[in-house]
């Protein structure tokens, strides 16, 4: 058989009988061609959105895309690696501060402020990761969520960072620029992730988040792989915080190290679909867009709106819309009944 | 990507254990325990619950830390290798207690272990699909490969969980009570699985409360009770023991 010369084949008598069955059926296959298709053409028309959309619309993307990308980014460590993270808001953070410092005190340009944040961020999730990964499930999410609490204390004794007042950026008048970046962003943390979900890395990591002892056992170095989706994360997470910062001008402790940010991350990346490519996105465009709406019209709904999903979310449909759309066709009833079975509740 | 060489009748001891001790808070789980497994044998771990057998494969394929002693695979000391580095080097093992990965499909159980294990698996794709799919039609769950793991019944899981170890290739096999809760032909079916795996030149520790199963595949049998090793042989000559008969034996013999 052509193509299998380095294959030593473990049970040979067993190949005769075995049908041969393609990896991917043609009906799959067609239905990835379209999914791609759709998302390119997405892409396009959220690119060319700053020149046929209004400034308030290029605002509100930025802001979408943003977030969209934090959902990404928690998806990786929450998501595939089934690890609740509550230090991602510290990533955003780092990644907002290494911007502000290097271009308030330092005078450096953008990009170099960019590099430093995601070099802060991605340092500090490999030293977090080696102390906090080792503990699991409530443990692990408990000691993230102390830490975001401590780095408001810790940012804001330290001088350079502007202490408790924060610093004021240099203003660049350009939402195009900032939107465009954020778009890019996404888009390179959505490629990342759907490299991840085909990847042997990425099957390293869900085997973690499945049975983490089973994953150790059959060959899979935990402590590494872990650590480095915290490390992917986090770069993400500290690059659109350095994005936030230069768009918003002015950053302190308590605005940027939000552990609220971090909520919302998880919310967003849970109800589109944790594990899944592309429901952190609509997840977070969704939502945005509800709680904008309900922003402008009733405000007494819109500020409990995040909690409202949330009961939603893990009531209903605690593996995301991605599973309800994949099921879709079931009654709801069925559906309801086979979310608490297989979890539990 | 380099395969070991199987030289399945080559001389020597796969696997040697030296004087391994394991202390749990208070209790000693495995006392004192020597023992030697050869290349392309089937040697067989009896005892009465609580004995220490799960507690050893945990020792050997690197899960639990023993408290002394020494554990030699082929030719080096794996005492402080992680347990992925043991599988890398051809450890691999079943639970009794089973560890499916339950939210994913079957075909991607195996896949892990193709992708992962021996010589840090299979890189390609396709093969390392391939290859997780011979393991699961050779215990028989080709039909089921799409299903998702905690969908499968008892039976199945039993036998995903012995697709999952052999999927990463190893050259050392843990069988950790895999016929437990299976039915007479079922069990037949394994036992002649575990044959046919011997005969690929893998060594194997057969851990089994089922007596035909120890009987019908082992070439020598060891016992453990208390944590200590009272007895090692040829499996008829241990079986007929008066003190295995007594102390593993004995319950189930005065029930029938
Ligand atoms: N993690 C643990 N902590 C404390 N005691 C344990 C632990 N694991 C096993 N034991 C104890 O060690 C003894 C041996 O257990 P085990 O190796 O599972 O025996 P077997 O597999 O022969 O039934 C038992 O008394 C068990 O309760
Ligand atoms: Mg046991």
């Amino acid at each position: 058989m052509p193509g299998k010369e380095g294959l030593t084949l473990f049970f040979p008598e067993k190949m005769a009988e075995r049908v041969l069955t393609p990896v991917e059926t043609r009906a799959g296959s067609a239905k990835r061609t379209i999914v791609f298709v759709i998302v390119l053409i997405v892409v396009a028309a959220l690119a060319a959105l700053p020149w046929y959309g209004n400034s308030v619309l290029v605002q509100f993307g930025i802001s979408v895309l943003l977030l969209a990308t934090l959902a990404q980014g928690w998806n990786i460590i929450g998501g595939y690696t089934g690890y609740a993270s509550f230090g991602n808001s510290v990533f955003y953070g780092l990644g907002a501060y290494g911007v502000a410092i290097a271009m308030v005190q330092f005078k450096l340009p953008f990009w170099i402020g960019m590099i430093a944040g995601l070099v802060l961020a991605v340092v500090f999730a490999a030293a977090l990761g080696a102390a906090v990964l080792r503990l699991r499930g409530h443990y692990f999410a408990i000691a993230t969520l102390a830490l975001a609490f401590i780095m408001t204390a810790i940012v804001s004794n330290v001088e350079i960072a502007g202490s408790n007042i924060g610093l004021v950026l240099p203003l660049l008048k350009s939402d195009v620029l900032f939107y465009e970046l954020a778009l890019g962003l996404l888009v390179l943390a959505t490629m990342t992730v759907w490299w991840l979900a085909n990847s042997r890395f990425g099957l390293g990591l869900i085997s973690i988040r499945e049975n983490e002892e089973g994953a150790a056992v059959m060959g899979v170095n935990t402590t590494l792989y872990k650590t480095l989706a915290f490390m992917l994360s986090a770069a993400f997470t500290g690059l659109a915080g350095g994005i936030y910062a230069y768009y918003i001008t002015f950053i302190d402790p308590v605005g940027v190290f939000d552990v609220g940010l971090n909520v919302k991350m998880i919310i967003m990346a849970v109800f589109g679909g944790p594990g899944t490519v592309l429901g952190p996105v609509v997840g977070a465009l969704i939502l945005s867009t509800i709680s904008e709406v309900l922003a402008t019209k009733v405000t007494s709904i819109a500020s409990m709106f995040f909690g409202i999903v949330i009961v939603i979310a893990v009531v209903f449909m605690p593996r995301g819309i991605a599973d309800v759309l994949r099921r879709a066709g079931r009654s709801p009833l069925r559906y309801f009944v086979d979310n608490v079975r297989t979890h539990r509740l | 990507m380099a395969t070991p060489a199987r030289t399945p009748a080559a001389a020597g001891n796969i696997l040697e254990v030296r004087n391994l001790t394991k202390r749990f808070a208070g209790l000693v789980a495995v006392n004192d325990v020597t023992f030697d497994l050869r290349r392309g044998e089937i040697l067989g771990l009896i005892g009465p619950n609580g004995a220490g057998k799960t507690t050893l494969v945990g020792m050997i394929n690197g899960t639990i830390e023993p408290t002394s002693g020494d554990i030699v695979f082929d030719g080096h000391s794996v005492l402080g290798v992680p347990a992925y580095r043991r599988a890398h080097m051809g450890i691999g093992r079943t639970f009794q207690v089973m560890k499916p990965f339950p939210g994913l499909t079957v075909l991607e159980n195996a896949a892990v272990g193709a992708r992962f294990g021996a010589a840090g698996g299979i890189k390609d794709m396709r093969r390392a699909q391939d290859r997780a799919r011979e393991c699961l039609e050779f215990v028989g769950l080709g039909r089921r490969i799409d299903q998702r793991a905690d969908a499968l019944g008892g039976p199945d899981r039993k036998r995903l969980e012995l697709a999952k170890a052999l999927s990463m290739k190893p050259t050392l096999l843990l069988l950790d009570e895999v016929m437990a809760g299976l039915n007479h032909v079922e069990i037949e079916e394994v036992i002649e699985d575990i044959r046919k795996v011997r005969d690929q030149g893998i060594s194997i520790l057969v851990i089994e409360h089922v007596m035909k199963a120890i009987t019908s595949l082992s070439d020598r049998v060891f016992v453990l009770h208390h944590g200590e090793k009272i007895l090692e042989g040829p499996t008829e000559e241990v079986l007929r023991d008066p003190r295995v008969v007594e102390a593993y034996l004995g319950k189930k013999r005065t029930k029938s």
